[in-house]
C-alpha cells in the first residue's frame, strides 16, 4: 500500500511537473512569437529593360537589412530579401512600368507585416503606385524616382525619395550642355514615359534660357524595352538629327532605348554631342548597343552618391552571391540608404502592442522627422518628400576604347561636379 | 499652315533618298511578315493573330545560331555573308516550325469541327500569349543583343544617301526570297496547290489537292518568311519576347492596305507603308508616325475596301 501510495505520489508530481513544464514552454515559445516579423519591400523592374536597376537595388537592400540585424538591436524580426531568390512578398516586379506599379502597389499593401517599401524605382510606376501606398499609409522611399511632379505640391509625402527631382537634375543637365560644353543647337528626345518626358521638358525650357535653339521630339518606348512603340523609329529620326545640324543630341529615357538611338545615331554617322539623364546611367548600356564603341563619349549625369563608395559597403555587397559589381550597380547604395533609414524609423516608431497599420503610420511620420547620415549623405525629408539638402549633380562621359560585343565596360571620369 | 509645309518640305526634299532607303528597309520587313498573313488568309479565309510570335522566334533562331558559331571577331566578307545566310536560315526554320505548331495546335482541331470563325481568333490569341510568355520565361525577359555577322558601315552613297550594310542586308535578302516566292506560288504544282485552295476549297479538294497538307504548307511559307524577317529586325534592335508585336501589327496593316490575300499586295502594302512612315518624321514628332501610316490606311479602305490590289491570292500571284 505504501509502495502504491508512493507510485501515485509519483505519478502527480511527475503529471504536475509536467502539467507546469508545458506552460513554461509555452510562454518561452510564445514569448518568442511575440516578437513580430515585418518586411520592408521593394518595388521596381526585376524583368524587362531596365532589369539591370531593380537587380542592383535589392541587393543593396539586402546588405542593408544584414547590417541593421547585426547594429541596430532591432526589437523585431525583418525578412530578408535573398536576392538571387526573393522571399515572398519582399519584391514587386513593375517592370518600370506605369499599368505595373498600381497592380504590384495593390499585391505589396495587402501583405499585412508589410511596413514599408523601398521604392518604386522609376517614376511612371511611382506615380500610379502612389495613391495606394499612400491610402495604405505604407511609406515608400525611393533610391531613384526623380520626376518633378511626384512631389510637387505635396505635404506630408508618403513618397520620400534620396535621390534630387528632374527639375534639379534637368536644369544642370542643360547648363553642362549648353553653358560649358557651348552646345547651342540641341536635339531633345524623350521616350514618352513620364520620367522620360518630364527630365526632357525640364531640359528643353533649361536649354532655351540658357540661349540653345532646341528642336523637340517624342520615340515612345518601343518593344525593345517592353514598350509599344516601333524600333523602326530610330534609324528615321536619326537620319533627321543629322541632316539637322544638331550639335547636340539630349535623351530624356532609360538606357535600353537610349542604346537603340545611340546604334541609329550611329549607323547615321552622326558626330556631335550625345547626353542622357540618370535613367540612361548603367552598365547594362554597353549591351545594349550593337557594339560598345557606339556609346563611347556619350555623357551621362546622376545625382552624387556621397562622394566615393567606402570599400566597406564594396567588400559586402560584391560578397552577395550573384550581386553586380557594386562599383557600377546603379542605385545600390541608395537602396542600401533607403532601406536602413526605414528600419531607423521602424524601430523608434515601434512599441509592443502596435498593429502593422499604426506601426506603417508612425514609420511614415518617423521618416519626416529623422536625420540620416547615410553612405549617400545627410538624408533628410522636406515635408513633399524633396531631400533638404542642395544636391550635386556629377556628370560622367562613357570611356572609350570598349569595343568587342559584348565586352561591359565601366564609366568614365567625373567631368565636374555642379550643385 | 504655308510657313509649315514649306519648312517641313524643304527637310524632306533634303533628305528624302535616305529616308527612302531606310523607308524601303522597314517596308520589305513589313512585306515578309506580312506575306504569312496574306497567305494564310487566302486559304483559310481567317487572320493568324500568332503571327507576331513567328516572327519573334524566328528572331531567337537566328541568335542562337550566331551565339554558337560566331568567335569573339566580328567577321566580315564571304564569312559575313555566311554568317547572315545561317541567321536567315536558322530564323526560317524556327518560323516555319513555329507556325506549324499554330497550325496543328491551335487551328486544325477547330477546323476539323468546322468550328465559327470567332473560336479561330481566340485560339490564334491563346496562342499568341503562350508563345510570348514560353519565350520570356525561356529567353529572359530583357533585350538580347545579336552578335554582329558584319560590320554595319555605309556599304555606298546612293544620291547622297549613306545605304548601310544593314540595310542592304535587308534589302537583298528580301527581294530574292519574294521573287523565289511569287515564282513558286505561280509555277510549282505546290504553288498551284495554294491557289486552287484559295480559290474553292471543296473543289480543289475534289479535283485531288490535299488540303491540310496544302494548308500546312502555307503556314511553312509564311512562317519562314516571318522567321527571317524576324532575324533581320533582330540584326539591328535585338531580341526580345514582345518583339513580334508593332512589326507584326504594321505588316498586317500592309497587308490589308495591299489587299489582303494577295501576295504582291502584301509586298506593295510593305512598301508603301515603310516609306510612309519614314517620310513622315520629316512632317510630324516620330511619335505621331503610326498616325500618318495608320491615316493613310483609312482612307484607302474608305474609297477602296479591298485594298489597292485586291484579294486575289488564287487568281493570279
Amino acid at each position: 500500500m505504501k509502495i502504491r501510495l508512493s507510485k501515485t505520489l509519483v505519478a502527480v508530481a511527475t503529471s504536475a511537473v509536467l502539467l507546469t513544464a508545458v506552460p513554461v514552454v509555452g510562454i518561452a515559445e510564445s514569448a518568442s512569437a511575440s516578437v513580430p516579423t515585418y518586411i520592408v519591400g521593394f518595388e521596381g523592374p526585376m524583368t524587362g529593360g531596365a532589369a539591370a536597376l531593380g537587380t542592383a537595388a535589392i541587393y543593396g537592400m539586402d546588405l542593408a537589412i544584414t547590417v541593421a540585424n547585426a547594429t541596430l538591436n532591432l526589437p523585431f524580426n525583418v525578412t530578408t530579401i535573398n536576392p538571387s531568390s526573393p522571399q515572398a512578398n519582399t519584391v514587386y516586379d513593375d517592370q518600370c512600368s506605369g499599368s505595373n506599379g498600381g497592380t504590384e502597389a495593390t499585391a505589396a499593401v495587402g501583405v499585412s507585416n508589410l511596413i514599408a517599401m523601398v521604392g518604386p524605382e522609376c517614376s511612371g510606376a511611382t506615380r500610379t503606385a502612389l495613391p495606394i501606398y499612400s491610402a495604405a499609409h505604407v511609406a515608400t522611399v525611393s533610391p531613384s524616382a526623380t520626376a518633378a511632379a511626384l512631389t510637387t505640391g505635396k505635404a506630408n509625402n508618403t513618397f520620400m525619395r534620396v535621390v534630387p527631382g528632374d527639375d534639379v537634375q534637368g536644369a544642370a543637365d542643360a547648363k553642362f550642355l549648353v553653358k560649358t560644353k557651348g552646345k547651342k543647337k540641341i536635339y531633345v528626345l524623350n521616350d514618352a514615359s513620364f520620367y522620360g518626358s518630364g527630365l526632357a521638358s525640364v531640359f528643353n525650357t533649361a536649354a532655351k534660357a540658357n540661349g540653345a535653339k532646341t528642336t523637340v521630339a517624342t520615340l515612345p518606348l518601343s518593344t525593345a524595352c517592353t514598350g509599344n512603340g516601333s524600333t523602326s523609329q530610330f534609324a528615321s529620326t536619326a537620319t533627321l538629327i543629322k541632316n539637322s545640324g544638331a550639335t547636340a543630341v539630349y535623351y530624356g529615357g532609360y538606357y535600353c532605348d537610349f542604346g537603340q538611338l545611340l546604334n541609329a545615331l550611329h549607323d547615321a554617322n552622326y558626330t556631335g554631342a550625345i547626353m542622357s539623364g540618370d535613367g540612361s546611367e548603367d552598365p547594362a548600356l554597353l549591351t545594349s548597343v550593337t557594339d560598345p564603341s557606339y556609346a563611347s563619349g556619350v555623357y551621362l549625369s546622376i545625382a552624387s552618391s556621397g562622394g566615393s563608395i567606402p570599400q566597406w559597403f564594396l567588400n559586402g555587397y560584391n560578397a552577395q552571391s550573384g550581386a553586380p559589381d557594386a562599383a557600377s550597380a546603379p542605385y545600390a547604395t541608395q537602396a542600401y540608404d533607403s532601406t536602413l533609414m526605414i528600419l531607423t524609423a521602424m524601430k523608434a516608431a515601434w512599441h509592443r502592442g502596435i498593429s502593422a497599420t499604426n506601426l506603417r503610420k508612425a514609420v511614415v511620420t518617423k521618416l519626416h522627422a529623422l536625420t540620416y547620415r547615410g553612405i549617400t549623405g545627410v538624408i533628410k525629408f522636406q515635408s513633399n518628400g524633396n531631400l533638404t539638402r542642395a544636391s550635386v549633380i556629377n556628370f560622367y562621359h562613357v570611356l572609350s576604347g570598349q569595343s568587342g560585343a559584348g565586352t561591359t565596360g565601366g564609366y568614365g571620369i567625373v567631368q565636374f561636379a555642379h550643385s | 499652315m504655308l510657313n509649315f509645309f514649306s519648312s517641313h518640305w524643304s527637310i524632306l526634299q533634303a533628305q528624302f533618298w535616305s529616308l527612302l532607303v531606310i523607308g524601303l528597309a522597314n517596308g520589305f520587313i513589313y512585306a515578309m511578315v506580312a506575306i504569312g498573313y496574306t497567305l494564310v488568309y487566302g486559304v483559310l479565309r481567317l487572320i493568324n493573330f500568332a503571327h507576331s510570335e513567328v516572327v519573334m522566334s524566328g528572331a531567337f533562331g537566328g541568335y542562337f545560331a550566331l551565339r554558337e558559331t560566331l568567335g569573339s571577331t566580328i567577321p566580315n566578307g564571304v564569312s559575313s555573308i555566311g554568317y547572315v545566310m545561317l541567321g536567315a536560315v536558322v530564323g526560317a526554320l524556327v518560323g516555319a516550325l513555329v507556325a506549324t505548331f499554330v497550325e496543328r495546335v491551335a487551328y486544325r482541331p477547330l477546323r476539323k469541327r468546322n468550328a465559327p470563325k470567332i473560336a479561330f481568333l481566340i485560339s490564334a490569341i491563346g496562342a499568341s500569349y503562350f508563345l510570348v510568355n514560353l519565350a520570356g520565361k525561356e529567353f529572359g525577359r530583357y533585350n538580347t543583343v545579336l552578335p554582329q555577322p558584319y560590320v554595319n558601315k555605309t556599304a555606298f552613297t546612293f544620291l547622297g544617301a549613306q545605304v548601310q550594310t544593314y540595310y542592304l542586308v535587308i534589302v537583298v535578302f528580301a527581294m530574292i526570297m519574294l521573287v523565289v516566292l511569287d515564282r513558286f506560288v505561280a509555277k510549282s504544282r505546290l504553288g498551284r496547290s495554294i491557289r486552287a485552295v484559295a480559290q474553292d476549297a471543296e473543289t480543289a479538294s475534289l479535283m485531288g489537292v490535299n488540303i491540310d497538307r496544302t494548308i500546312g504548307l502555307t503556314f511553312i511559307i509564311g512562317g519562314a518568311l516571318g522567321g527571317v524577317a524576324g532575324f533581320m529586325i533582330a540584326l539591328n534592335t535585338g531580341a526580345i519576347y514582345t518583339m513580334g508585336f508593332v512589326p507584326a501589327l504594321k505588316a498586317f496593316t500592309a497587308a490589308v492596305l495591299g489587299g489582303i490575300g494577295n501576295l504582291r499586295g502584301a509586298v506593295l502594302g510593305g512598301l508603301l507603308l515603310g516609306v510612309v512612315e519614314s517620310m513622315s518624321v520629316a512632317f510630324v514628332n516620330p511619335a505621331f508616325i503610326d498616325v500618318v501610316a495608320f491615316g493613310i490606311l483609312v482612307l484607302v479602305l474608305l474609297f477602296r475596301p479591298t485594298g489597292i490590289l485586291g484579294e486575289r491570292l488564287g487568281r493570279t500571284a
